[in-house]
């Protein structure tokens, strides 16, 4: 049985997330407002590799959904970087800076963890906040371009309309999607479920799980960084809340919100936040309240997130079906 | 080749003042069954943990198959044929008992299972092991089913059954029948003795019937010492072991 669910790369939830990339924006609104999902969708789903399957509660997203934001942004205003080697560079600034926010909370295990990662969360905000003439301080950096995108030399597309950019970023997603499916049932992910399970016996089996966590650590920030450096595309700017705690707790909910441990779950997640903010900040200027009440809902009714409720719905349903059959079956005998 | 695969000099472990291991010389046999029994609080299982490397020794010394492992860290001890299993269950309680097995074999790879770039599946030999060691222990009925929904008996087989996958040249086990049913224990004491035909068996063990049944050899310890090794038969007849257990003052 277990075999069976660890079906191929391409298969199953794979499929599922590309019909929903494909299927968003004809539902949305606008394409600006699915590409925010989707970019949320990545950084959720970078947090899901640490919470859902190392079982690491990290506030340290923001640093690196921030990091990757602003490094991008200032190669490519001031050293005119294109948009593949800003997206790399992004990616390695959130790699080394998840490396050594890692490297230093996972020395420390439960609580503590979380409290350092918290901290570390706090002084990268204060950085960013007192490096003004590189971030822009409180006003946040401006003019970000979305530089065209360049293959071997041939412009593919100039990104310029909302739909040209939700497509690129899309390919990106379901290539990152792709990855962390691969990443998930390799060695070392099965290792990582190992070690939430329960870090004692796995490193009795001979786990070095401090390495494991490390490198946990490093892909995910690494895959953060990316999305912070979408968003400031997206928005042509990148404000100071990129990088402050509520960044990564926003993040977090939203990987809680849509199911730990299922990656699917984290677009689920992520679109539901973005779209109940987009729809409710128009009702009522106090809509965190109602996002509030509903992410208590979520949490109490749904303890596995949205994706485990869609998984109890459907088993319901089959329930409901196969009692109905066996009823229509015992009135004919009758 | 060495006769003894283990062997520690004047291991001792002092917190403050007191001294819960002396000065130990352990010498276990290539290929026995070397059974650690003893009085509560006499050092059993601060002994087991410093050959496992949860605790380190404040003196003395550990040579394993040719290593000194004196510091060595715990999951460091595994890639060199040593592999241990827990008093208290400590298992991979949401995974199926196959994946637990896979994993534990997985482990001896140590940090060449880091490889995220390739399935799981790929390359079979974790899970042949595991498939292995399924059938020796015996629980291929539950092969799918989750560890935590296990029996206590089995939860304890499979505890066992995690240390023999990583092909260990010693199985250190900390009371293997720990909270088990009358009706389980044969199933374990079978079990352990058929390890011991092809494994150095060293275990900590409070079951005496299963003790004398399966040891080749058998040391007691007492406040942090040991107070005698041999044979079964030399050590059920000793004086002084009786009276460790019963207590200086029993009579």
């Amino acid at each position: 049985m277990m075999k069976q669910k660890k079906s191929s790369l391409f298969g199953g939830v794979t499929l599922a997330a590309l019909v929903t990339i494909i299927v968003m924006p004809l539902l949305l609104p606008s394409a600006t407002l699915a590409t925010e999902i989707l970019i949320f969708a990545m950084a959720a789903l970078a947090c899901n590799l640490l919470l859902g399957y190392t079982g690491l509660l990290s506030f340290g997203q923001g640093i690196f959904f921030g990091g990757g934001a602003y490094v991008a942004s200032i190669c490519m205003i001031h050293w005119q970087f294109g948009l593949l080697e800003a997206l790399l560079i992004a990616m390695l600034t959130g790699a080394l800076l998840a490396g050594l926010v890692g490297a230093l909370s996972i020395r420390r295990k439960g609580i503590y963890f979380v409290m350092l990662t918290l901290s570390f969360s706090q002084m990268a905000y204060f950085i960013a906040y007192s490096l003004s003439d590189w971030t822009g301080g409180d006003n946040g950096l401006l003019d970000i371009p979305r530089p065209p995108l360049m293959l071997l030399g041939f412009e593919v597309s100039d990104l310029v309309s909302s739909e040209a950019f939700y497509a690129f970023v899309g390919v990106l997603f379901m290539l990152i999607f792709v990855f962390a499916r691969r990443v998930i049932h390799s060695p070392f992910g099965t290792t990582l479920v190992a070690i939430r399970e329960n870090e004692n016996r796995a490193s009795a089996v001979g786990f070095s799980t401090n390495h494991f966590k490390l490198l946990a650590f490093v892909i995910s920030g690494g895959i953060t960084g990316i999305a912070g450096a979408l968003y400031a595309m997206l928005l042509n700017f990148a404000p100071l809340s990129n990088i402050e705690l509520q960044m990564s707790e926003s993040i977090l909910i939203m990987t809680i919100i849509g199911g730990t441990g299922s990656l699917f779950g984290s677009i689920l997640g992520a679109g539901s936040i973005v779209l109940l903010g987009d729809i409710l900040s128009s009702v009522w200027p106090r809509w965190m309240i109602l996002l509030g009440i509903a992410l208590i809902g979520v949490v109490l009714f749904m303890p596995s997130g949205l994706w485990g409720g869609v998984g109890s719905v459907a088993d319901r349903w089959r329930e409901y079906r196969r009692r109905k059959a066996s009823a229509a079956k015992s009135s004919e005998v009758n | 080749m060495n006769d003894y695969i283990l062997e520690t000099e004047n291991l001792g472990l002092r917190y403050g003042a007191f001294a819960a291991l002396g000065s130990v010389d352990l010498k276990i046999k290539r290929g026995s069954i070397h059974t650690v029994i003893g009085p509560n609080g006499a050092g059993k299982t601060t002994l087991f943990h410093c050959l496992t490397g949860e605790r380190k020794p404040s003196s003395g010394s550990i040579q394993f198959a040719g290593h000194d492992v004196t510091h060595q860290a715990p999951h460091k001890r595994v890639a060199v044929g040593m592999s241990r299993s827990f008093q208290i269950t400590s298992l991979f309680q949401n995974l199926s008992v196959r994946e637990n097995l896979r994993l534990a074999a997985q482990g001896r790879d140590g940090l060449a299972a880091l490889a995220f770039w390739y399935s799981e599946n790929h390359r079979r030999q974790h899970s042949d092991k595991a498939d292995e060691v399924i059938e020796r222990i015996k629980l291929g009925a539950v092969a799918d089913t989750y560890a935590g929904e296990l029996s206590h008996g089995q939860q304890r087989v499979l505890e066992v059954g995690m240390a023999l996958c990583s092909s260990p040249q010693m199985l250190l086990l900390d009371e293997p029948t720990s909270g088990m049913g009358v009706d389980d224990i044969p199933v374990m004491t079978q079990l352990i003795s058929e390890l011991g035909q092809d494994h150095t068996v060293m275990l900590i063990e409070h079951n005496m019937k299963l003790v004398m049944s399966i040891s080749d050899r058998i040391t007691v310890m007492h406040q942090g010492n040991i107070l005698i090794e041999g044979e079964p038969e030399v050590v059920s007849g000793d004086e002084r072991v009786k009276k460790a257990y019963l207590g200086e003052s029993g009579s």
